[in-house]
């Protein structure tokens, strides 16, 4: 499989803190990679580094060939990141809003109405786009951002918690658009949660990550069977166990 | 393009309703303010030929006064209070009056005693403002009372009007101001008080501009990252630098635009003021700014009255500027804005939360108050070596006295002052695009009195 993603060696130290060290793993083209780790392990922190937000210490990683330290200008135009709990500008309307980043990727205007109908397709807010993002309920808004995500067809789509603090039918609606735009249309996501039950239903393969080491990668079935688990939570939990002792 | 794209949102957060509806009361205001204040002025001029007196002692002499007063263009409103007796709050509300004076009983037979007659007034007074005790309407009226019976003791003395006009005014002083080698016919009080209401306009543009731009960009900063839309906006495919110049430029037009509106009310309200004391003014300008002494007290009567007469003798001694001069200060108000921007920027990237985002500009306003109010009591070169270096380490000072400097032909001084400017937004605009184009946009905070946990590492995660 082509791949779309290629992490080698990446590391970062924030003076004295190794938060992540010698991070390596690839996703391959349609594919749904997952980062699961606790609180402080340094999934954010990969994730900015390949958002091109943070530079790393050391290591790099390309993404459609671009290279995150070399050509991160190359690297943004391939990718499309959404924050954990990230808001939007709330004085705008919805569809301002699709309209202001849309620009960003296209100059073009023609372009840029086809991001906006795409995003309409997969967010279906309707009439509601046309309310200022101020008066959205916390799934509405979390729904414009996961379309203006991926209304640019990104070739790879970084997800930082996509349904943190949503409830159980948001939560399902936005992993089933996850799962619809990858096997339908081929886009490559790199997400990072803690609901290791959405993790199981949505993604391909995982990496668990903790105290800044990517611990282990591979296909969910293989993981559970080689760690003899009934679940990923299993997985998870004798994974971490595993890095404590060593 | 894409930095336009930039630029409108930036502009469109900015100049919202709410700043729009605070740019129009800021003008309501000023204009109502000016109005007050000519209306005010207007009375109090006007009240100078107009006085209520009561004649309690009703002689000949008296009726003769008020006669004399009338002759003199004085409007006399009589009336009787001689059943009041010193009940002086009940005469003015019964009268419905601010101001009385009031011939008491004996004022003849003192006078013709050879004693100094009693006059009284009675004023009321509704608050300590400034427009209020303009308008005393009694001061004008006893000015004359007192030259009538001046002229009537001079009379009964056998001294010619002649010799008591020498004695009320024993010397004819001409004076001169020497400014920069140059010399004109005016009192340094007219000056100082014709520069301190050219210094009172110019600080407040500068306060407005600081305070205005300083707010937009720190808030445009702050608030995208507590919402977390800087790091959606930074991963987008578009440079830091165009990120960072749209939202400069937009903080910039949206200052300007106060800036301008301001100044516009502002200058507006002084014109209105100062137009209005000469068209009521009853004599010549000359004698206009006479009046207005008379009429308004000792601390704001020099300011008036330089204004109306210091004009010409300003333009002789070279106080005013020159279209360069005003390009030079518009050089120096630009690199002030710039230096605010980029303190701004770099404060707006501490914060991390909106609590913080209230006081943290609190630096750079007590830098800008400091030289404020020094500029308005002090002058900053009589100052002690070490204090006025201090006071020059801050880059606002040279902002608040550039008028001065060039009015004054303190030139090295000013341009000394924008080289300085020039050095210190060098200084912040390096450590600005630094912190932009680094990872410390994300990851820099304020944590004072918090546990230094892991040094460095950002928060989340």
């Amino acid at each position: 499989m082509e791949n779309v993603l290629e992490v080698k060696g990446l590391s970062k130290k924030y003076s004295k803190v190794l938060a992540v060290d010698n991070v390596s793993f690839e996703i391959g083209k349609g594919e749904i990679f997952a980062l699961i780790g606790p609180n402080g392990a340094g999934k954010t922190t990969t994730i900015r580094m390949i958002s091109t937000l943070l530079t790393p210490t050391s290591g790099d990683a390309t993404v459609a060939g671009a290279s995150i330290t070399q050509a991160p200008q190359k690297v943004r135009e391939n990718i499309t990141y959404l924050p954990d709990e990230a808001g939007a500008y709330k004085n705008m309307t919805g569809l301002a809003y699709l309209k202001f980043m849309g620009g960003l990727f296209s100059t073009d205007p023609r372009e840029i109405d086809r991001y906006i109908e795409r995003a309409k397709e997969i967010n279906q807010l309707g009439d509601r786009l046309k309310d200022k993002i101020s008066t959205y309920s916390r799934g509405m808004a979390r729904k414009l951002l996961l379309s203006r995500a991926v209304m640019t067809r990104p070739q790879l789509a970084i997800l930082d918690e996509p349904t943190s603090g949503l409830d159980v039918l948001n939560a399902i609606e936005i992993r089933k658009t996850i799962k619809k735009l990858s096997h339908e249309e081929g886009m490559s996501f790199l997400l990072s949660s803690h609901n290791m039950l959405e993790i199981e239903y949505v993604s391909d393969r995982v990496g668990i990550i903790a105290k800044g080491h990517l611990m282990v990668t591979g296909r969910i079935d293989e993981l559970k069977e080689r760690y003899n688990a009934p679940n990923l939570e299993e997985v998870f939990e004798r994974v971490v166990k595993e890095n404590e002792i060593l | 393009m894409k930095f336009f794209n930039l630029l409108r949102k930036e502009l469109k957060e900015l100049i919202n309703a709410q700043m729009i509806a605070s740019l129009a009361m800021i003008v309501v205001i000023f204009m109502v303010f000016g109005n007050v204040m000519s209306s005010t002025i207007s009375e109090a001029v006007k009240s100078e030929s107009s006085v209520t007196l009561s004649d309690c002692d009703d002689t000949e002499f008296t009726r003769s006064l008020l006669k004399k007063l009338e002759e003199n263009n004085v409007t006399v409103r009589k009336i009787d209070t001689s059943a009041d007796g010193d009940d002086y709050v009940s005469i003015l509300r019964k009268n419905d009056l601010k101001s009385i004076i009031i011939i008491p009983r004996g004022f003849t037979e003192a006078l013709d005693s050879g004693e100094k007659p009693e006059l009284i007034t009675a004023t009321e007074m509704k608050s300590a403002a400034l427009v209020d005790s303009i308008s005393d309407t009694s001061s004008g009226g006893i000015d004359k009372i007192k030259d009538i019976l001046s002229d009537e003791i001079a009379k009964r003395s056998g001294i010619t009007d002649e010799e008591l006009e020498n004695i009320d005014s024993p010397l004819t002083l001409t004076e001169n101001t020497v400014i920069s080698g140059k010399s004109a016919k005016i009192s340094t009080d007219a000056i100082i008080g014709r520069v301190m209401m050219l210094n009172e306009i110019l600080p407040v543009i500068i306060f407005v501009l600081i305070v205005m731009t300083s707010q937009s960009l720190m808030g445009a900063i702050s608030n995208e990252k507590i919402d977390k839309t800087l790091e959606t906006l930074l991963s987008a495919p578009v440079s830091r630098v165009s990120i960072l110049t749209a939202k400069m430029l937009a903080a910039t037009i949206a200052a300007i635009l106060n800036a301008v509106v301001t100044m516009v009310a502002f200058s507006a309200f002084m014109a209105k003021a100062a137009i209005d004391i000469s068209k009521d003014a009853p004599d010549a300008l000359n004698n206009a700014a006479v009046n207005a002494q008379n009429m308004i007290p000792d601390d704001v009567s020099g300011n008036l009255s330089g204004m109306l007469t210091a004009q010409g003798a300003m333009r002789e001694l070279g106080l005013s500027l020159t279209p360069a001069d005003y390009l030079l200060v518009g050089i120096e108000m630009f690199v002030t804005i710039m230096i605010c921007l980029c303190i701004s920027l770099i404060l707006g990237a501490l914060v991390t939360d909106a609590k913080q985002s209230q006081t943290i500009l609190l630096p750079l306003m007590m830098g800008v108050m400091v030289p404020y109010f020094i500029s308005i009591f002090a002058d900053v070169n009589s100052l002690p070596p070490v204090v006025r270096g201090l006071v020059y380490a801050i880059p606002f000072t040279h902002t608040f006295s550039a008028i001065p400097n060039l009015m004054f032909g303190h030139t090295g001084l000013f341009i000394g002052g924008l080289i300085y400017q020039v050095i210190f937004l060098a200084a912040c605009m390096y450590f600005a695009l630094k912190i932009f184009n680094s990872d410390k946009i994300l990851t820099m905070s304020l944590n004072f009195g918090k546990k230094k946990k892991k040094k460095g590492a950002p928060a989340e995660e």
